[in-house]
């Protein structure tokens, strides 16, 4: 089994540790007894910081649930998640919503954003909902980046789905969380549009310094990603660095083949 | 089959949401059957106390009234005692007695306490004869033997502490006496609330009609065998003319007759309110079907393209409906039970006896219940079904998470816009009416159109009115209350529908508390103008003034003057010859100080000289009389006069309109001394200075005399508005189950906008939204919701108040005035209703795991 851990390398962010989040020994199951299905089983994983890292794995294999539990979304049965020193687990409902709303963004596979806001309220959701005032030059910054600037008054309905998706994008990373999750945020996309969404998930990684977790099953969004983890049966079973979709491509068929094999 | 059996899993599938509205239902339908439960129950209560009390025949004078409780003497009609011995020897005839019975009298205890019931049932005094035997049973002590004994019923004696030795003071026309109670009697049959007191006979003679040898009836019981009809035929030919001989069954009906008349009041009263309560259960069951298809609308689609028809659709949106009201119906026919017997308990406790022995529940109530919960369901829900059937096959095909925003169409706000300009048109023609039979046309007219108009225009108000409440209340809330907000405004079919409920019923509590508070203003103020005595002495139920109060009243120091108002009946033939029967008010010259009236010609004071009189301006007109004609008055019971016209006063206002006045002494001139009827109130003036001294004597002299009350202006206006107040919160009280039922709907529609929304919310708590701030989310979306129903109807119920104040105009109700405590409290009100609809979704709401509501359909 290789082990995700990275030893900790300082650099570019600060003062703050190299590693934004981390899963210690996470165990998370269901059911009870000899229905008890694990699907995480026993993980230990390190994300870099200022890095986009890519989860991948077979349906079941246990992808969401880790993203799920690193991003404070989902309990643990057993371990410990940090994010930066903080740890999360065992945490309450409120100071986990307060951890959600204050140091992490989201973007989720659909329906991202409420009907009833426009897009620029969107945006601003988590930084109105904590009371805070955004940031009016990062906003214009981020807007702009996402190629939003003439369609901030629209409402979700007015905009296409990957416009939808850049706007979820930009809320993301408009409160300037320290981590970004992402559930497969382009897998309602045609590949065009989901081009662009991940071109811009690349680019706030590369300028804005911003660290994304990005589950997905789709070679072609994970070679945008600077490290892949290969998930299989809720274990961590391989990872891979600078990917490209075809490398990708052969590493799961590599799976495939010895998953129908063994 | 097939059809019935999707509705019936649909139904169960959504129990939850359908129980708001079979509880709806419930109480629409509980409060019909309960009306006619408990009405029928009264009905059933008094039929077998007649039955029971009355004989084969019974014989009375010519002039009686058994349901009079006050005749103008304060002495029951009488027929003396060589009738019964008459009707002994009619053909037929097994026996006959004589009764004396009497409602004309007052009971006290020691400490003046009155122990008979001060309103609804009757006091009422009887001699004791073995036909009394027929209705109660001895169960202490002994039956009257002499002038010191009384027997009460155990009702009164059990409220009031009475024992055997007890001393009671009776008050009747003919003096004060006082008895000591020696026997106690129990109904066989219930006995409603009133209080009965037994004398022996010649006392019941002496003391209720003012000497021996006289009854109030003759009891008639036929020979085996023979028809009551036969009886009473032959009775009548025996005795001539003069009496009124009726059978039991007719005797019965006089009392039913009577009684129905109350009955029927309530009935339809309370049937009202069970109506308003079905129209606001109706926005609720549109409401919950309108979700419910929005909701399966891609399970309809997939029906539809696999085969199912429209009308299957349709039928099967249908089939639930009937479904829902069948259970609601049922349930609420039971509870209607019980809300009768609740009914019966709460009457208990103002003086009114029901027993549960007599409870009925005719086969009608049921069937009635049944048929009106379903049907009004099953309508409510045909436009849904109907929308359900136009739902196409490709919506199977389409993403619809949330179903699309029904936007408030322009056919519905122009056709919202021409209901409610009728409306207004007709509520202003009813104030410019000069007959207050129109005007009530085009008031109602002006309710019903304006009530509709604004229902179907509440969907499009729903935008700005909540905007404008937005800025308002929600601004201080941040972004939660803008959410809020956007919430409430996303479908403003659905907000229109769910604040239209509650409108209703506050439109009602507008309306009622502007008329009613216009009506003290408008009294009060007439009063102020019209009223120059600074005292009234009256009976609560109209009894008139016994002659011993009305001499400890005289007697009282400090009084300027002590005016009496005799109502002394007659007929008048005017100098065209026409006769009609009027009555004239024998007072004293002092009175028209005492009452300040307006004279169109003549002089009031003139009217009170030997062989005079006033008339008032209606009858003047009508009969073409002036200042100084004279016209020929006779009468009842006395000597014809002339009476010459001195005065006409004008027929405006409330207070005495239409009297026709003459001096006592005029009246007595022609009445023997027994005819003379009591003062029915009395008026007094304190010598000046001496105003709160007077008071408190006087409250002093009349404390032996519970039965009469005596109030200064003051007081008085007090006592009118507390009357009001208390006839407003009864019909606040029934209006509050129109309230609740508009609750339900608020709760109904949060709860399916919860559901509706779980994706959403799962979305905001993931990003960030605390648990707190979602409930309060939802909490202010209900206020808003709420506020938005309030708000239009207290606007609607002031407009129609104040169209019918001006209306009432006509008839006395001159002056408008807006309770605005009331208005701002319900309106405050209101919001605490929203917070407290929400108080269920919102919890759930916060319940909801995030993930799952995010992973959810």
């Amino acid at each position: 089994m290789t082990s995700a851990v990275t030893v900790p390398r300082h650099g570019g962010t600060g003062g703050k540790t190299a590693v934004a989040a981390r899963a210690r020994q996470v165990v998370k199951a269901y059911g009870a007894g000899e229905t008890e299905v694990l699907a995480l089983d026993h993980v230990d994983v390190d994300i870099a910081r200022g890095r986009f890292t890519a989860i991948m794995g077979p349906s079941g294999s246990g992808k969401s649930t880790l993203m799920h539990c690193l991003a404070g979304l989902d309990t643990v049965t057993g371990g410990q998640i940090y994010l930066d020193e903080t740890e999360i687990t065992g945490l309450k409902d409120k100071k986990l919503t307060r951890l959600r709303r204050d140091r992490i963004g989201f973007i989720f596979q659909a329906f991202n954003l409420l009907p009833t806001l426009t897009a620029l309220e969107n945006i601003t959701l988590p930084m109105d909902i904590a009371g805070r005032k955004p940031d009016r030059e990062w906003l214009d910054r981020v807007v702009e980046t996402v190629g939003l600037a003439g369609r901030l008054k629209h409402r979700p309905t007015e905009l296409s789905g990957g416009q939808q998706q850049r706007v979820a994008v930009a809320r993301a990373l408009a409160a300037r969380p320290e981590i970004i999750f992402g559930d497969e945020p382009t897998g309602n996309l045609d590949s065009r549009a989901g081009a662009e969404v991940l071109g811009f998930l690349r680019r706030s990684v590369d300028e804005l310094g911003q660290t994304i977790v990005m589950v997905t099953h789709d070679p072609v969004a994970a070679s945008y990603a600077d490290r892949v983890l290969y998930l299989a049966d809720g274990r961590i079973v391989d990872e891979m660095e600078r990917p490209t979709a075809d490398a990708v491509l052969d590493r799961m068929k590599d799976f495939d083949a010895r998953g129908r094999t063994s | 089959m097939t059809v019935f059996r999707t509705s019936l899993r649909n139904l169960l599938a959504h129990k939850g949401r359908m129980a708001l509205s079979a509880v709806a239902v419930l109480l629409s339908v509980a409060f019909v059957s309960g009306t006619l439960v408990f009405t029928d129950t009264m009905n059933t209560t008094f039929d077998k106390l007649f039955a029971v009390t009355a004989s084969d025949v019974t014989v009375s004078p010519r002039e009686a009234d058994p349901t009079d409780e006050s005749p103008d003497t304060g002495r029951p009609e009488s027929l003396p005692a060589s009738v019964v011995a008459e009707v002994r020897g009619a053909k037929g005839v097994a026996d006959a007695q004589g009764s004396v019975s009497s409602m004309g009298v007052t009971v006290v205890d020691r400490d003046n306490k009155n122990v008979g019931p001060t309103s609804g049932a009757p006091t009422i005094a009887v001699n004791w004869s073995p036909y009394e035997l027929r209705s109660v049973e001895l169960v202490e002590g002994h039956e009257p033997r002499g002038p010191t004994d009384v027997v009460v019923d155990r009702g009164t004696a059990d409220k009031h502490g009475l024992e055997l030795g007890t001393p009671l003071r009776t008050i009747s026309a003919d003096g004060d006496f006082t008895a000591a109670v020696s026997g106690i009697v129990e109904f066989k049959v219930t006995n409603p609330g009133a209080t009965l007191v037994y004398f022996d006979t010649a006392t019941a003679q002496r003391q209720l009609l003012g000497k021996e040898g006289l009854f109030t009836q003759v009891m008639v019981d036929g020979e085996p065998g023979v028809a009551d009809t036969a009886l009473k035929a032959d009775v009548a030919a025996a005795l001539g003319d003069g009496f009124k001989v009726q059978t039991a069954a007719e005797v019965a009906d006089e009392g039913s007759e009577d009684l129905a008349g109350f009955l029927d009041v309530m009935k339809y009263a309370m049937l009202g309110f069970a109506g308003i309560a079905f129209l606001v259960g109706i926005f609720l069951i549109v409401n919950t079907f309108s979700m419910l298809v929005a909701q399966r609308t891609r399970e309809i689609g997939l029906l539809r393209a696999i085969g199912s028809s429209r009308r299957q659709i349709n039928r099967s949106v249908l089939v639930e409906a009937v479904l829902l009201g069948l259970i609601g119906s049922v349930a609420g026919v039971a509870a209607g039970v019980g809300l009768a017997v609740g009914l019966m308990k709460l009457m208990s406790s103002m003086g009114m006896e029901l027993s549960t022995r007599d409870l009925t529940v005719a086969w009608t109530t049921p069937v009635v219940g049944l048929a009106l919960g379903v049907l009004v369901t099953v309508l409510a829900a045909y436009v849904p079904a109907r929308r359900a059937g136009k739902i196409s096959p490709m919506a199977a095909l389409r993403d619809a998470g949330t179903p699309a925003d029904g936007r408030a169409g322009r056919v519905r706000a122009v056709i919202g816009l021409l209901l409610t300009l009728a409306g207004g048109g007709a509520l202003w023609a009813a104030t410019q009416a000069d007959k207050a039979g129109t005007g009530s046309l085009w008031l109602g007219a002006g309710i019903v159109l304006s009530l509709l108009g604004f229902v179907v225009i509440g969907p499009v108000l729903a935008g700005g009115v909540v905007r404008v409440l937005g800025v308002v209340v929600l601004r201080v809330f941040g972004p939660v209350g803008r959410m809020a907000e956007r919430n409430a405004l996303r479908n403003p079919r659905r907000t229109g529908a769910t604040g239209a409920a509650l409108m209703i019923g506050l439109a009602l509590v507008a309306c009622l508390s502007v008329v009613g508070s216009s009506m003290v203003a408008s009294a009060t103020d007439e009063l102020d103008r019209s009223v120059g005595a600074d005292y009234i002495v009256q009976n609560q139920m109209g009894a008139p003034i016994v002659p011993q109060a009305q001499a400890a009243v005289e007697k009282v120091a400090g009084l300027d003057h002590v005016t009496e108002y005799r109502p002394v009946d007659v007929r008048i033939t005017d100098p065209r010859g026409t006769t009609s029967k009027e009555w004239l008010a024998a007072t004293e010259p002092s009175y028209p100080g005492d009452l300040r009236r307006e004279v169109t010609s003549g002089d009031l004071a003139a009217a009170y000289a030997p062989g005079a009189m006033s008339v008032g301006s209606d009858y003047a007109t009508g009969h073409g009389v002036k200042v100084g004609d004279t016209l020929t008055v006779a009468f009842a019971h006395g000597s014809t006069a002339r009476l010459k016209v001195a005065a006409i006063t004008a027929d405006t206002g409330n207070v005495d309109n239409g009297a026709m006045y003459t001096n006592v002494t005029t009246a007595a001139a022609h009445l023997p001394a027994e005819r003379m009827p009591a003062s029915a109130l009395l008026l007094a003036s304190a010598r000046d200075g001496q105003e709160e001294a007077a008071y408190a004597s006087l409250k002093e002299a009349l404390a032996p005399y519970p039965q009469y009350k005596v109030s200064n202006q003051a007081d008085y206006k007090e006592d009118l508005k507390d009357q009001v107040g208390q006839l407003l919160n009864i019909v606040y009280g029934l209006l509050a189950l129109a309230i609740v039922v508009a609750i339900l709907g608020v709760v109904n529609t949060l709860a399916l906008s919860v559901v509706e929304r779980t994706r959403e919310i799962g979305l905001m708590r993931a990003i960030g939204l605390s648990r707190r701030q979602l409930r309060r989310m939802i909490r202010l979306e209900s206020v808003v919701i709420a506020l938005f129903g309030a708000l239009l109807g207290l606007g609607l119920g002031m407009g129609w108040g104040t169209a019918a104040q001006k209306l009432l105009a006509l008839e006395g109700l001159g002056v408008l005035e807006i309770p605005w405590t009331t208005i701002l409290t319900v309106f405050v009100g209101s919001a605490f209703v929203g917070l407290f609809a929400a108080l269920v979704p919102a919890f759930r709401a916060g319940r909801m795991n995030v993930l799952n509501a995010i992973a959810s359909e």
